[in-house]
């Protein structure tokens, strides 16, 4: 069974029994594909302690999402004839908003970054280390000077968000900066709103959104309803097939 | 005689008897503060030269499994700064006299603030200071607070440090420059890579004097004994909680390791002699 890459491969249960499928739930093509997935994975873990490699991955990283922005910018005129008033994206580490915003940044555009909400602020049941007055403090987590979330005595604190992939207690540097500067907006979504924000992208436009990037489907949904005829770009970071199962037992419905 | 003085110190007397210091770890709090502030007092009494105290730490990203698991145990029992400090001055209370390095990560400190932290490290007893996770680059604020508060700063140095880092690192040493044997984390390793005696007698030349402890993943007398030739200093963890571990954490139980620990720390005759390094005003004879 592959678990974690979201969907689970679910053989008949005919053939489940008489032993027809592998390991990873396939005959050929996930017992072949899989275990040399594992094996780049160990030798990108093993590559990772050469500084010279990782000085060329962040370098390839920060390239490489940058594009977010460029294309987003120059299809945004296309479609519109003009830049968006509202641009918005999820905010995990932060990867995919510092890619949006980085095209934006002298430009006319309100630029609004989405941090997990999870079960709300108060309870300390959440990714937010903007929105958290208490636990969101300046800190150094992994190597970065940035807002992390933490205990009185400097103590990383456990996250939770319906999002693995905005569950991380620090953020990416350059965000905490732009904060600071007061360049960039940052705000909070829950996953109950997040939740919502999914279903109705999937039901309006037939795009499952990630779940990460249904907080920022959210965020946007809140300013349209606030300032009507305003024209919003949503960074749409990632497909929500990998969440069908969490989005199911969120909704208490079972997958066939 | 205390702070870097203390530190130093233990240096010179391990070297005056002819031994490599013999530095043991235990993470305070594990596995619980009033056992974790016993084990420690029975390292010093079995024959440590000096003790490292670990500051539980959430993320602690240089240390390996067994370390760990021993930390998170402490932080799940509550022990935070303050308890960990009101430890080390029980220790003090309980008459050791040996050096005492607190080994935690940035976060904790920057927390509390680093002056503040490292004003009331020293106040409870603490001789030293490490924390892997400041790079030579930051360090300079952090070594300040030291200074003034009167600890001992311990830069850490990797196998890949190349000789003009370990130099600039070894400088800023007050304490001992901490090598790290392996690319890697914390933890008991059956072989030691056959490279860790090139990169000791690398970090010995390059650091001038300042005494060079090796660490991470030694955890048996043969190898404290291969590499006791080589080093000022040579750092047990992960073998010790393990021990600690497989006795019911007894008080007793160390003292046999302990003891063999520091039989093959002794530099035999037959190994070839460590330059006197420039700190020791005492040569051995």
């Amino acid at each position: 069974m592959v678990e974690g890459a979201g969907l689970r491969l679910i053989p008949p249960p005919a053939l489940a029994r008489a032993g027809y499928f592998g390991p990873y739930g396939g005959r050929f093509v996930p017992e072949t594909v899989i275990p040399t997935l594992e094996e780049l994975e160990a030798a990108f873990w093993e590559a990772l302690a050469d500084p010279s490699f990782l000085a060329e991955f962040e370098r390839l990283l920060r390239t490489f999402q940058s594009v977010i922005g460029a294309e987003a910018r120059a299809q945004a005129l296309e479609a519109m004839g003009q830049l968006p008033e509202v641009a918005v994206a999820c905010v995990g580490g932060g990867s995919n908003a510092i890619g949006l915003f980085a095209a934006f940044l002298e430009d006319p555009v309100e630029l609004v970054g989405v941090e997990a909400g999870g079960e709300g602020i108060p309870g300390g049941r959440h990714a937010a280390r903007f929105a958290d007055p208490v636990r969101g403090r300046p800190g150094v987590l992994h190597g970065s000077h940035t807002m992390v979330l933490q205990d009185p005595w400097g103590q990383i604190l456990e996250t939770h968000s319906i999002s693995a992939g905005l569950d991380y207690p620090a953020v990416g540097p350059e965000h905490a900066w732009l904060r600071d500067r007061g360049r960039v907006r940052y705000t909070a979504v829950t996953d109950a709103e997040a939740l919502a924000a999914f279903q109705a992208l999937a039901r309006l436009e037939g795009i499952l959104p990630a779940l990460e990037s249904a907080h920022a489907v959210a965020e946007a949904m809140r300013i349209a309803r606030e300032r009507p005829g305003v024209t919003i770009l949503i960074n749409l970071s990632g497909r929500g097939d990998k969440d069908v199962e969490t989005v199911a037992k969120a909704l208490g419905e079972a997958l066939g | 005689m205390r702070g870097k003085e203390a530190v130093r110190g233990a240096f010179q007397q391990a070297r005056a008897e002819g031994r490599a210091a013999l530095i043991l770890y235990w993470p305070l709090g594990y596995p619980d503060l009033e056992t974790s502030i016993a084990v420690v007092v029975a390292l010093a009494r079995a024959g440590a030269d000096a003790l490292e105290l670990g500051v539980p730490f959430s993320d602690p990203l240089a240390d390996g499994p067994t370390i760990q698991r021993a930390t998170h145990r402490a932080l799940q029992q509550g022990v935070r700064t303050p308890a960990v400090l009101e430890a080390v001055a029980r220790i003090r209370g309980a008459g050791v006299r040996q050096a005492l390095c607190l080994m935690t990560y940035v976060n904790p400190v920057l927390a509390w603030g680093p002056s503040a932290f490292m004003e009331a490290a020293r106040r409870a007893g603490a001789d030293g200071l490490i924390l892997p996770d400041v790079p030579l680059e930051e360090s300079a604020p952090f070594r300040a607070a030291a200074e003034a508060a009167g600890l001992a700063w311990v830069p850490l140095a990797a196998p890949t440090t190349p000789d003009p880092r370990l130099r600039a690192l070894a400088a800023t040493a007050t304490g001992f420059l901490y090598l790290v044997s392996v690319t890697g984390i914390t933890g008991v390793r059956e072989r030691l890579p056959e490279e860790v005696v090139a990169h000791l007698r690398r970090a010995r030349r390059a650091a001038e004097g300042v005494p060079v402890a090796v660490g991470f993943g030694i955890s048996r007398p043969e190898q404290v004994a291969a590499l006791a030739r080589e080093a000022d200093g040579i750092v047990i963890g992960s073998a010790l909680i393990q021990q600690g571990e497989a006795c019911g954490f007894d008080r007793e139980a160390p003292q046999a390791f302990v003891a063999d620990l520091r039989r093959a720390a002794v530099r035999t005759s037959a190994s070839p002699r460590c330059a006197a390094p420039s700190w020791e005003s005492d040569p051995e004879t």
